[in-house]
């Protein structure tokens, strides 16, 4: 009769695992180390009929500081997010939000007008609307005959 | 020793209320994402100072409330930016929010006072003043 049988310790090995995934998943969002290493501000992306929506999640941001610029097909965001004024270092009890200068640059999908930007910031979300170029709508291309 | 700097004022963060509680049942129409915002906690002289990250929440779809010893915020998010269109990239998924505090009793509920701004809740917390002896007043019949 054997005493260890690999197949059973795999299975065993799989359930920690599966167990430990859970356990994480349910502590990283109150977990501080965790929350701030993510990248700041998360991006969606969006593409609707005649435009693209790129979305952000910057509650908080004073719009003097967003900077919000476009060259050469990237789409460049950046600004700083202060903490609360009054705070210092050894008053926290706990700190999950990011703090801190910020950047993010994002590819721009083919076919944006670089000049047709808007950007708009309401309720801590920045929403910048990309519009499509024109050539991307389909157009007919006349064939005329031509010398023999 | 360390008592000067010992403040008796107390603020549990209860993360195990997610799922327990629930949104209140008139928000429970359809299949809605919730999430456990970020929070700073910090004190001052008066007492302590909560920050919340709520993005997309107004302050008509911010329910804040306190019962019992319980301080519990939900912030429903109304916009949807996906609604017509295609995501092309996703880093991250729109819900509401949910979180939920132990208060303690040197807590003035009374007095609590929140804003909401950009998306950012400042909920303050001012510690209870010193209990003032009080007179009883005695009777005869």
């Amino acid at each position: 009769m054997p005493v260890f049988r690999w197949g059973h310790a795999w299975d065993a090995f799989q359930d920690l695992e599966r167990e430990v995934d859970q356990l994480l998943q349910g502590v990283n969002l109150s977990l501080h180390g965790v929350r701030s290493a993510r990248r700041f501000p998360l991006i969606n992306l969006i593409e609707k009929t005649d435009h693209f929506l790129l979305t952000a999640e910057l509650p908080g941001a004073d719009i003097k500081d967003l900077e919000v610029t476009s060259a050469d097909g990237r789409l460049m965001i950046k600004g700083v997010r202060r903490g609360p004024e009054e705070a210092r270092d050894d008053t926290f009890r706990r700190q999950e939000r990011f703090q801190g200068k910020w950047q993010r640059t994002i590819q721009l999908p083919d076919r944006v007008e670089e000049d047709g930007l808007r950007a708009e910031y309401s309720a801590g979300v920045l929403r910048i609307t990309l519009k499509k170029a024109p050539s991307s709508i389909a157009r007919n291309i006349p064939v005329t005959e031509g010398p023999e | 020793m360390s008592d000067s700097n010992e403040v008796s004022i107390r603020l549990s963060v209860d993360d195990s209320v997610e799922g327990v509680t629930g949104p209140p049942s008139e928000m429970t129409d359809e299949q809605r994402l919730l999430f456990n915002p970020p929070i700073d906690i910090y004190e001052t002289a008066d007492g302590l100072v909560l920050y919340a990250d709520l993005p997309g929440v107004t302050s008509a779809g911010l329910d804040l409330q306190v019962q019992d010893n319980r301080l519990t915020l939900f912030g429903r998010i109304r916009q949807q930016d996906s609604d017509g269109g295609a995501v092309v990239h996703e880093e991250y998924k729109v819900g509401d929010f949910l979180r939920s505090f132990i208060l303690s009793d040197e807590v003035d509920h009374d007095r609590i006072s929140a804003r909401l701004n950009n998306g950012v809740l400042r909920v303050e917390l001012p510690r209870a003043g010193r209990t003032q002896p009080r007179r009883i007043e005695v009777t005869t019949d």
